[in-house]
């Protein structure tokens, strides 16, 4: 969180700081299919932020001895690069964020995809973060889950999130770095439309009970946004596989 | 009936029915790959290949071992070769044209009738797209055959073994039936398309 002493007037007018609505999200821009090398593969632009998200297998598990003769194993890897972001992040490669980072989307793709189809393997999901203004993991699942479906990998649906949060008092969708940094609360959770799951929910800052409560029907107002994206990405990949005859 | 793509989570039907990539929920039928849905029938559109009995795969010697082979199948699955199943002696990066015998609950195959495939050259596809290589009882593989005049052997775990005749073309036409797998009438427009190329070489 940065310091109270230069923090910016959040809401001005009943708009925030970016101009949008409390409801807005940022401009939301899915590609998939970008990398060539990796059986699936997607790109997402987010406001300012642009997470890479690629995905190998099912293949042989590495280490080997980690194996599970049950269920494929999922590896996930969220990392910012060092070039990412307005404040010096340091050196490339995870840190204790990044970690955490990695661990909860492992969650989420452990409770979608089919893992008891492919016994003995491992799905590899990368995720690469190339320029980040808040909201960065929900940005990177949201790339990643577009990824798997292009590396035809089953899954339970196509996931997606939002981050809500409260700056000066009101409740807002899709925080950026900003309003992130000088906001009261950031909470950011992944879900799936078709069951009404909640795969990945974190908190920071404090909400009350009634506010949490308005955060989750923000959250899934805003994923029906996202999902249309994502359709819309796969669409434009694989509807030219069954464009009408000529 | 139209085609009409489904992604994954899409309903695809009301009560539970075994599906090629869908999954079974609270008695209802949903997607769980990129599919196309035509009739009461969903063919995925991208996956990778999982062994399957009575399959001929292009395989590659992968491992050399006492009693065997591993051999490597282009799938997250390896194939077995036994030293019992075959009297020939192979090298590992031999490539060999293999039958699944055997598949268990884990999806490991043991693989018989080895046959050495050399001289040749590979290319690999989506599995999936292999059907439509093949075509309505070999039909599109035997226009293949008739306009490059190349040995053309389909693994149905999407490796292609080419030898001899015009490979570039067979090669050249193969990717443009993986570009249009799902467009009707394609037999007849790769007829059109290696008629003229060949015309063009000679």
């Amino acid at each position: 969180m940065g310091s109270s002493a230069n923090k910016p007037q959040l809401i001005v007018d009943g708009k925030r700081i970016s101009g949008r609505g409390p409801m807005d999200l940022r401009n939301l821009k899915i590609t998939a299919g970008v990398l060539k090398k990796a059986n699936g593969s997607a790109m997402i632009e987010w406001g300012n932020n642009r997470v890479l998200a690629a995905v190998y297998g099912p293949r042989e598990v590495f280490p080997k001895h980690t194996t599970d003769p049950r269920k494929a194993l999922i590896h996930a890897r969220y990392v910012m690069a060092p070039f990412s972001s307005a404040e010096e992040h340091g050196r490339s490669g995870p840190n204790r964020r990044s970690i955490e980072i990695s661990k909860v989307a492992k969650h989420v793709f452990e409770n979608n995809v089919l893992v008891n189809q492919f016994p003995k393997t491992m799905i590899n999901i990368d995720m690469e973060v190339l320029q980040s203004d808040g909201g960065t993991r929900v940005a990177a699942i949201t790339a990643a889950s577009v990824a798997l479906v292009d590396a035809g990998i089953p899954v339970r649906d196509l996931v997606q999130g939002v981050s809500i949060g409260k700056v000066d008092g009101m409740q807002v969708a899709d925080l950026d770095k900003n309003e992130d940094n000088y906001g009261e609360s950031d909470m950011p959770a992944i879900v799936s439309l078709r069951t009404g799951e909640i795969l990945l929910y974190q908190m920071d800052g404090k909400l009350t009970r009634p506010e949490v409560d308005n955060a989750l029907s923000m959250i899934f107002e805003g994923a029906k946004k996202v999902r249309e994206k994502q359709v819309e990405a796969l669409r434009a990949k694989y509807e030219t596989d069954v464009a009408p005859q000529e | 009936m139209d085609k009409k793509i489904v992604l994954p989570g899409d309903l695809v039907a009301d009560k539970p029915v075994k599906l090629e990539g869908c999954f079974v929920e609270n008695g209802k039928t949903y997607a769980a790959v990129v599919s196309v849905t035509q009739e009461d029938r969903t063919i995925p559109l991208k996956g990778r290949y999982l062994p399957n009995y009575g399959d001929y795969v292009v395989g590659i010697i992968k491992d050399e071992r006492f009693s065997g082979y591993s051999v490597e199948i282009n799938s997250p699955y390896e194939g077995q070769l036994s030293n019992r199943d075959t009297r020939e002696e192979f090298r590992v990066g031999d490539v060999v044209l293999v039958k699944i015998m055997a598949v268990d609950e884990v999806n490991s195959a043991i693989v018989v009738e080895p046959r050495r495939l050399t001289g040749g050259e590979i290319i690999e596809i989506e599995s999936v797209k292999v059907p439509r290589v093949i075509g309505r009882s070999g039909s599109m593989l035997a226009i293949l055959r008739q306009y490059t005049e190349t040995d053309v052997i389909v693994g149905k775990n999407g490796r292609i073994y080419l030898k001899g005749g015009n490979t570039v073309l067979a090669t050249l036409a193969i990717l443009k039936i993986c570009r249009e797998a799902h467009t009707s009438g394609l037999t007849d427009r790769m007829t059109a398309f290696l008629q003229n190329e060949s015309k063009k070489v000679n």
